[in-house]
């Protein structure tokens, strides 16, 4: 162990020890754990990284300090007035995304962006949306930071399938691409349930007026739960359509489920579009 | 009345289920008699996460209710799909469900709040009501948009909508004649920190084959499974829940939330004296200073850390508000304003339609104040909340615990 190795490990190992039920509850010095981390991070690029090579897969060894050394650096970096420090922070374990490492890894530092990621970060969470194993973590951090995630997200569509699909096609509709509008229609049309109501709720969060009838048209012959989800997308884009203005098209999806959900189960459907209508007046 | 043949509560109150009805449909004076409900007037009721509380929220639907079928993630054993289930959504198609009782771990509460609103339920969700704050607003906007029934776990709320010191109080801050306010609300000891922490040492442990653990784990992160992550230990996890503050801290500030006219509004600046919080386990921390617009000061103080049972926070002292705080012109406007409509229950809410004391937006606006409190200690330093727009101000990243991203094809 060199030098700059066995200092970075005495840092690492003023984080707390956990207590006897496994817990950091007893014996926090909440002052050396904050200056243990100011140092780790004096070291830049090189103890970052440093403390990332500490982390193991779960089951695999012990990286409690290791693993919550990360993260209250995560926090560190947050905190700063120069956004500098949380860049190079973010950089350093976006480089670290998509190779060899663990998975569980990979998913942790995936997690930290989540926390501590930017614009910087987005191409390296980008490239992972196609790993079956990191595009959840990757689509959330992508979706947390915001910046940059829509053509991420977009990109990588049409180079998945099944759960890394369907949660590409949930985000784009979170960070409300309407560029993917026309994916998310053909979407509607999938085999898949899931997939279809995935593009039901992102065609209606992101409030596409050309959708209206569409999502009508699901409503209307799908049953059981896709349809109180189908419904549920048709009051949510009229919401949204209120909300920009668009309060005649707003109104045409008012009275359709006014006029068609009038079964006695489904009364309060009917019930709640006639309030919705209203407020189109 | 013939099994089967029991006409569903949301038929008999609309009267639409038309000639059929006439057949079924037994009026109290002929068998409701000696305070006995007629089965037709039964409510059709399923309970949503049958661990320790499931039963305790089932029960705060009121005897009106027939338990037509219950529903866990440990159920996948022996799931009928009819009686019993392990999928929500299975239980949330039956239209001869009006009500339900969630009492799952707290991370799904929110998304099974909503789809049962969705289906058209009315709702009683146990405490703490959402995993974050977003998740709260969600919910208020279902229940506003399809007119049901919601009512949180937790009642102190409903004596205080009693109590003539609490209404005079409430109309005291509701009037916003007293400004600045220097009301201050310590809450001292109760918020379970020490037992309702997570393990930051959990090595992964095989899945039982009763569960459904994927489920289990729903919009959160799916992690390795342990034994702590499940059950009454889950709370210490920010996956699931947010530690005693979240838990505990729900049954202490709803009714002080009343008392004090905010179930509309949340603090505007939030302080927090806490080590750094781990990224998966709910920890220590010390005190939590929530302000809001007027002056008001809510209070968390630990007194778990640094030593046991003795207060960390010494900043300011106790303080309520009184008639004597005002001028005598505004007194007398008080003395006028006419006493709040006393809060009503859930079995009474959902027969008269009127909005329950423990709705969705007064319970979102509770939950907002433990939401608000662990982001201060999440983050490590002081925030500032818009409470209009409910959003952080200037903090992109404390925003991210605002609206967390949810594992597809879970959404709000």
């Amino acid at each position: 162990m060199n030098e700059e190795t066995s200092a970075l490990v005495e840092l690492v190992n003023k984080m707390p020890d956990p207590d006897q039920r496994g817990m950091y509850c007893t014996d926090i010095d909440k002052d050396k754990i904050e200056g243990a981390i100011r140092n780790i991070l004096r070291g830049g690029r090189a103890n970052i990284l440093g403390v990332v090579d500490m982390l193991v897969e779960p089951g695999k060894g012990d990286d409690v300090k290791a693993h919550y050394a990360l993260h209250c650096m995560a926090l560190h970096v947050c905190k700063q007035d120069s956004n500098r420090p949380r860049r190079r922070f973010s950089r350093t374990l976006a480089s670290q995304i998509g190779g060899d490492r663990p998975k569980e890894v990979q998913k942790y530092l995936i997690r930290e962006l989540q926390v501590a990621g930017g614009r910087e970060a987005v191409e390296s969470l980008g490239n992972v949306l196609t790993d079956e194993d990191l595009c959840e973590p990757a689509a959330q951090a992508l979706a947390a930071i915001g910046d940059g995630a829509a053509e991420q997200l977009r990109g990588a569509l049409s180079r998945t399938s099944g759960k890394c699909r369907l949660t590409i096609l949930q985000n784009l509709g979170v960070v409300r691409d309407t560029d993917s509008v026309g994916a998310l229609k053909k979407a509607l049309s999938d085999e898949d349930k899931a997939v279809r109501m995935a593009a039901v709720w992102a065609l209606a969060n992101i409030g596409d007026s050309g959708s209206a009838d569409t999502l009508l048209k699901t409503a209307d012959k799908a049953e059981g739960w896709e349809r109180i989800q189908a419904t549920k997308g048709c009051l949510l884009l009229a919401e949204k359509l209120i909300a920009a203005g668009k309060k005649s098209e707003a109104a045409k999806i008012y009275k359709h489920l006014r006029d068609t959900q009038t079964k006695p189960a489904e009364r309060y459907v009917s019930d709640a579009a006639k309030i919705g209508l209203a407020a189109t007046d | 009345m013939q099994k089967g043949k029991r006409v569903t509560r949301r038929a008999f109150l609309k009267g639409s289920v038309g000639a059929a009805a006439a057949f079924t449909i037994v009026p109290r004076h002929v068998l409701g008699g000696a305070g006995n409900t007629p089965p037709s007037e039964k409510f059709g009721g399923a309970l949503i996460g049958c661990g320790g509380r499931g039963n305790g929220t089932f029960e705060g639907l009121g005897p009106d209710v027939e338990k037509l079928a219950i529903c866990d993630v440990k159920f996948v054993k022996h799931a009928d799909n009819k009686k019993v289930y392990s999928d929500f959504r299975r239980v949330l198609e039956r239209k001869d469900i009006d009500v339900v009782a969630i009492a799952t771990h707290p991370g799904w509460h929110a998304l099974i709040s909503i789809a049962a609103i969705e289906a058209g339920k009315d709702v009683l969700c146990e405490k703490p009501m959402t995993r974050f704050i977003a998740e709260g607003r969600a919910v208020a906007e279902a229940e506003k948009r399809y007119n049901r029934i919601f009512q949180i776990g937790t009642y102190g709320r409903f004596g205080r909508s009693r109590n003539q010191g609490d209404i005079l109080t409430h109309k005291i801050m509701k009037s916003g004649l007293l400004k600045p306010c220097k009301g201050v609300h310590i809450k001292r000891g109760g918020l379970k920190v020490r037992e309702w922490s997570g393990m930051v040492n959990a090595k992964p442990h095989p899945i039982p084959d009763t569960l459904d653990w994927d489920m289990y784990c729903g919009p959160a992160p799916l992690r390795p499974y342990h034994p702590h992550r499940f059950g009454g230990t889950h709370r210490g996890y920010w996956d699931y829940e947010g530690g005693g503050l979240a838990d505990m801290g729900q049954h202490h500030f709803d009714p002080v939330q009343w008392t004090f006219a905010k179930d509309d509004t949340s603090p505007v600046e939030i302080e927090a004296f806490a080590p750094p919080a781990h990224p998966e386990a709910c920890g220590m921390w010390g005190w939590v200073e929530l302000k809001y617009a007027d002056g008001l000061t809510f209070v968390m103080d630990s007194t778990e850390w640094p030593e046991d049972n003795k207060p960390s926070y010494d900043r300011k002292e106790s303080g309520g508000v009184s008639l004597g705080d005002l001028s005598e012109e505004d007194q007398k406007k008080i003395k006028e304003m006419p006493d709040p409509e006393p809060l009503i229950g859930f079995p009474e809410a959902i027969r008269t339609r009127k909005q329950a004391g423990g709705h969705a937006a007064a319970a979102h606006r509770c939950a907002t104040i433990l939401h608000l409190a662990n982001i201060a200690i999440r983050m490590g330093r002081k925030i500032q909340y818009d409470p209009v727009n409910e959003e952080i101000i200037g903090d992109d990243e404390a925003n991210r615990l605002v609206n967390q991203p949810m594992r597809a094809p879970w959404h709000l």
